[in-house]
């Protein structure tokens, strides 16, 4: 039986979506991107925001459809092996990607903020929660062999996600405030920079890691 | 799916209604021995694996290490899988799970105008928390229809989308009224009657009595006034 085909329906940026790229890539599946007439668009996705992930499946059932970022993540990981369906194991990773996703959640409230008492609020909840996450993760990878991956000893969901939000922040961030990139980068362990360089490597991400930009070069000394 | 035996959970948050009250519901509806822990705040901060809340510690009774697991969304995740909450299929889990995305992301834009320190910055949250929460009235209440309107987002049984559905509308209309008055007069006329029968109805729900018995009642919130 062949697999399904997807369309993933976002703006063009490296935005909320550089992990559902990598996970639908790692998933070797088809897959086109579509870029809706933004808000016209708006009231025809199922809760009125992108992402959108479009499965068609090839037996002509009708198009199953589902939204918000994490949850795309999620799906696709899980239907596609890069995450153990063991519930604890699921956890373990879920954790992770949540936490980074509370993180980037500050940075976009310091971006968007309009007065500077609530941009330096969110500054430093998204500094102090990111050192929080860098050493969750830094003794993830130390107590998974140092073997450049947060979990287990091949590409994993949360080393995808991981990839796409230093990404977000050290490439998508850099055009709203170029002081980001400079902060991640001070704040960087050489094993996330190792777990950046072990993910744009893999094999499994080839096609989409040999067109576009090198996070592994953003981040290298 | 019979609930696991020999193995206890402690649920560590602060004493309110807050992001917890998801797993608080999940651990009710899954029978199994839990209690809640509120670890003095900030000094027990640096004991989180995250320097956060909520955790959620599991313990064996054969004396296997404790599995713990933070971040709430996890952890509900956690709990409604284990415990048969929600479906195994990975298709139908993911469109209930991104109900509590979308229900967690207005939550989120009403914090951010709860806490916003400039007129304009709360005029914008606000204006950005209104209009996901009507999407989200929107969005639910269309599955509460198609499914039948028999207070239930899915089947004829309380599942994770119910449970979490009810627990952020409690923790906004009941745990956040303190800071913030007037949200009920902002929220509740939003909610449509197929929202109001879920809330009583998940909150009539058996499996959660225990819960219920010692907490606040959502749905005497969201009753329409009586008109006289």
């Amino acid at each position: 039986m062949s697999n399904p085909t997807y369309i993933l329906r976002y703006f063009p940026l490296v935005g909320l979506s550089e992990a559902c790229r990598l996970l639908l890539t790692a998933a070797n599946v088809e897959w086109t991107e579509e870029h809706p007439e933004w808000p016209q668009e708006k009231p025809n996705q199922p809760h009125g925001r992108l992402p959108v992930l479009v499965e068609k499946n090839p037996d002509g059932s009708p198009d199953f459809i589902i939204t918000e970022s994490c949850n795309i993540e999620r799906y696709l990981a899980r239907v596609y092996g890069f995450v153990p369906a063991d519930p604890k194991q699921a956890a373990r990773q879920e954790q992770i990607c949540e936490l980074m996703a509370d993180v980037f959640s500050y940075l976009s409230g310091y971006i968007r903020a309009s007065s500077d008492e609530s941009k330096q609020m969110f500054l430093g909840k998204f500094e102090a929660l990111l050192e929080t996450l860098i050493e969750v993760q830094t003794k993830l990878i130390e107590g998974n062999g140092n073997n450049g991956r947060q979990f287990g000893d091949s590409l994993s969901y949360a080393d995808m996600v991981a990839y796409g939000f230093y990404k977000k922040l050290m490439i998508a961030m850099a055009r709203f405030d170029a002081n980001v990139p400079k902060f991640v980068k001070s704040k960087l362990t050489p094993k996330i920079t190792q777990l950046i360089a072990t993910v744009e490597a893999d094999p499994l991400l080839e096609k989409h890691t040999s067109k576009a930009e090198s996070l592994a070069a953003a981040v290298s000394v | 799916m019979p609930a696991k035996v020999n193995c206890k959970y402690v649920l560590r948050y602060f004493d309110r209604i807050g992001v917890a009250e998801g797993s608080k519901l999940l651990l009710t509806a899954a029978d199994v021995e839990w209690k809640e822990e509120h670890p003095v705040w900030p000094q027990e901060k640096h004991k989180q694996p995250f320097g956060r809340m909520p955790v959620l510690v599991e313990s064996h009774s054969d004396g296997s290490p404790d599995f713990v697991i933070c971040e709430s969304g996890s952890i509900e995740r956690f709990l409604a899988r284990t415990y048969g909450f929600i479906p195994n299929d990975i298709h139908q889990a993911a469109i209930q799970e991104q109900l509590r995305d979308q229900a967690s992301d207005m939550f989120a834009a009403f914090i951010s105008q709860l806490v916003a320190k400039s007129e304009e910055d709360h005029k914008e949250n606000f204006a950005k928390f209104e209009g996901l929460l009507t999407k989200l009235v929107e969005v639910q209440t269309k599955q509460l229809r198609e499914n039948g309107t028999n207070g239930y987002l899915f089947g004829n049984r309380l599942t994770y989308a119910d449970i979490i559905t009810y627990a952020f509308y409690k923790i906004i209309l009941v745990g956040m009224v303190k800071r913030q008055a007037n949200i009920v007069d902002v929220v509740r006329p939003r909610l449509t009657a197929e929202i109001v029968k879920l809330i009583s109805t998940i909150e009539s729900d058996s499996l959660l009595a225990s819960y219920m018995s010692r907490s606040d009642s959502l749905a005497a919130v969201v009753r329409p006034p009586a008109k006289f």
